[in-house]
């Protein structure tokens, strides 16, 4: 039984492989120190809604990083920030909220870009009775009884089709046909953008639906711009939306084409990706960060990013981090189901208006009724949790640029 | 903490219920299915649209039975192809699955999905312990499904079938009726397979088109080459390890500072690669090797040679 005569063997790998998880469990619970807020997230990483996760995780950060630097929230204590990958996936997402939940002990689950995985991680979160704030726009994701704890940093589905049939009038397409991707929250745009259609006196000749991940798009494009509509309203993510950009570019087909900025931008990945030429006269929209209010400006800035740079999801993410650390001060709580009620008094008018999160923080804390205004929205509630009064930016790409057409409201 | 390891250790029976249910199609029979994520899907919308009516007892059971029915029907279909096109045709049905679900809308609900599946014994649990119950459900299933798979290793059933992936013409030449056996194999992949569907909607409790993915049949196929292809118990190990290297890895950045979330989630799936690799090269066999058998284990008396 000397050891010199064991080989080096798959029992030594695979005991070294068990060892692993063993070991990261025996650590972790030290992780969250006892005095420490500890809040989690779910970012996408990889997979296809990956490009966004590195923005929202930074801004994130940014928060608690001036939070903590500004003494901290209920007399001292620090933020902890956790953050788990989704890998666009669902089931993947649900396990890192668990991790989350039951490991870090968070009191909020935020990020969650993408309403497939906010869905089904919403049930464990419930359970658990903590606050869910969502980057998604599905309608579903805010029905049913959620006991006030979850909210939604997004313009909700059914508000993105008005704004883009208001933005075919404003071009004079009136024969529009619509190109959706399967998906919960394209899918429940369709009908309020026909309906917006009408009211403005055009109307869509045909809708025409694709499955995510085809190889190509070719039928699907020649399908809605062969009619030679005088417009396509495109719901697209990134990656489909270049696929059927370049399609529409090599077929010659004239029709303008209104787009999501997620399709159509997604933070400049789609000019990367196709070049100026193909995406020359494309408009495109999404809900609007306030571009014009100082807050947003700083937050420009503190990302290292370029004056006039249009974040839409990592001013969520920032908005959620601050949203948390306010109420919490507010309801001098971090218990969700006390805090979460404190969410429309340090959100919504009235009171005075404040977009710092530092300077929040003293206002509460010198008895003032404040009213925060985010770097992603104005950060107004109703009473189901959605974000209300989002209005909608319009950009055109011309010349290989963004250039901001209009804000709808 | 605890419920933490409840929802890994149930992640690790759905996987584990995957591939057993693979190692019997693959493992024993040599029947290639690549539409492994189609039949976890059918079972798991089978389970969301009829466990509201029937109960989850009769849910789980014809979605097993629909499973099987389909697999039986697939198999079927293929017969006059030779047996590598079956893993083309499965790949065919998984993406045919995967696309009905997303576009009929009326009874699936389309990209959105189904929520509030009911779970079995939800009103006799006490509040909190909704985790607990199916995690015994599926320690239950799995157990069940061990012991049928073991025991259908062990019977003649399980040693013709490994005659038939050996060498099919030489059991047809001994009168064993190939195609049958065939078709028997895959449709109790198939309920298996089904089976793991159930179970994971009463998990999740929200089922979507996105929750099925392809890589549902690569964790499988890596479960079983890791595990050790034809033995379950390697199987069971395989899925096991699989899934905790998954999990484990989600430490790796609250240990170590220094990695931050972009890096981790691509070395993550790297990791796994490497340790697939590793595996094959030192252990090329899998974690546990199909155990031989010998005249001896069958006719404990015989004389002659092995």
């Amino acid at each position: 039984m000397s050891p010199s005569t064991r080989p080096i063997t798959r029992r030594t790998v695979m005991a070294g492989l068990a060892a692993l998880p063993a070991a990261g469990l025996l650590r972790t619970p030290a992780a969250a120190q006892a005095a420490d807020v500890p809040l989690g997230m779910v970012l996408p990483f990889s997979g296809a809604t990956g490009p966004y996760g590195p923005d929202m995780k930074k801004a994130a950060e940014l928060v608690v990083q001036q939070v903590n630097g500004g003494g901290g929230i209920l007399g001292g204590r620090k933020l902890k920030l956790f953050i788990e990958d989704s890998e666009s996936n669902p089931t993947i997402g649900v396990t890192g909220t668990k991790k989350l939940l039951e490991v870090n002990k968070v009191e909020l689950v935020g990020g969650f870009w993408g309403s497939p995985i906010a869905l089904a991680s919403k049930p464990i979160i419930l359970a658990a009775n903590k606050v869910q704030m969502v980057s998604c726009a599905a309608n579903a994701v805010t029905d049913g009884d959620n006991r006030g704890l979850v909210w939604r940093f997004q313009a909700k589905s059914t508000s993105w089709g008005p704004a883009g049939a208001k933005v075919m009038a404003s071009i004079g397409a009136k024969k529009v046909v619509v190109l959706a991707q399967q998906n919960p929250f394209v899918v429940a745009m369709i009908e309020p953008f026909k309906a917006e259609m009408a009211k403005l006196g055009g109307s869509v000749t045909d809708v025409v639906m694709y499955n995510p991940d085809q190889p190509s798009y070719r039928a699907e494009v020649e399908k809605a711009f062969g009619s030679d509509p005088e417009g396509v309203f495109c719901l697209s993510l990134l990656t489909d939306f270049a696929s059927i950009a370049k399609e529409v570019y090599r077929g010659g087909f004239k029709s303008k084409i209104v787009a999501l900025s997620i399709g159509a931008d997604a933070e400049g990945k789609f000019l990367q990706a196709v070049g100026p030429e193909v995406g020359e006269g494309i408009y495109h929209l999404q809900p609007a960060p306030p571009l014009e209010s100082p807050a947003y400006k700083t937050f420009v800035t503190e990302m290292g990013a370029p004056a006039g740079t249009v974040f839409l999801f990592a001013g969520n993410a920032h908005d959620q981090i601050c949203v948390t650390a306010l109420a919490m001060e507010h309801a001098k709580s971090q218990d969700p189901l006390v805090w979460s009620k404190s969410i429309p008094l340090v959100c919504n008018p009235p009171g005075e208006e404040v977009a710092d999160v530092v300077k929040g923080l003293e206002m509460i804390r010198a008895g003032k009724k404040i009213k925060f205004v985010g770097a992603g929205a104005s950060c107004d509630f109703d009473a189901k949790g959605d974000q209300i009064n989002r209005s909608f930016l319009v950009q055109v790409i011309k010349g290989g640029k963004n250039v901001t057409v209009g804000v709808i409201s | 903490m605890m419920s933490y390891l409840v929802t890994i250790v149930i992640f690790v029976s759905i996987a584990g219920l995957v591939g057993l249910a693979l190692n019997l199609q693959w493992g024993l029979a040599g029947l290639v299915n690549f539409g492994v994520s189609g039949f976890v899907a059918l079972g798991a919308y089978m389970v969301a649209l009829t466990a509201p009516h029937l109960g989850w007892l009769a849910a789980t059971l014809t979605a097993a039975l629909l499973c099987a029915a389909v697999s039986m029907a697939l198999s079927l279909l293929t017969i006059r192809l030779e047996e590598n096109y079956l893993a083309i045709v499965t790949i065919g049905f998984a993406e045919i699955v995967r696309i009905l679900l997303l576009n009929e809308s009326w009874l699936t609900g389309g990209a959105l999905g189904i929520a509030d599946i009911p779970r079995p014994f939800a009103s006799l649990t006490p509040a909190g312990w909704g985790d607990g119950i199916i995690l015994v459900f599926a320690l239950v299933l799995v157990a069940l499904v061990y012991g049928l798979m073991e025991g259908l290793v062990r019977s003649p059933f399980g040693r013709v079938l490994r005659a038939v992936r050996d060498d099919a013409t030489v059991a047809a030449a001994l009168g064993k009726p190939v195609l049958a056996l065939r078709v028997r194999a895959f449709a109790v992949g198939g309920a298996v397979m089904g089976l793991a569907g159930a179970l994971h909607a009463f998990f999740m409790t929200y089922i979507d088109p996105s929750q099925f993915t392809p890589i549902i049949t690569a964790y499988a196929f890596m479960a079983v080459i890791a595990g050790g292809r034809g033995s379950n118990l390697g199987l069971l190990l395989g899925a096991g390890s699989i899934m905790l290297l998954l999990e484990a890895t989600r430490f790796l950045k609250d240990l170590v500072p220094s990695i931050d979330g972009t890096q981790l989630s691509a070395m993550r799936l790297a990791l796994i690669g490497i340790g697939i690799i590793l595996l094959l090269i030192l252990r090329p066999q899998g974690l546990v090797a199909e155990p031989r058998r010998t005249v001896r284990d069958v006719f404990p008396d015989a004389t002659g040679e092995s």
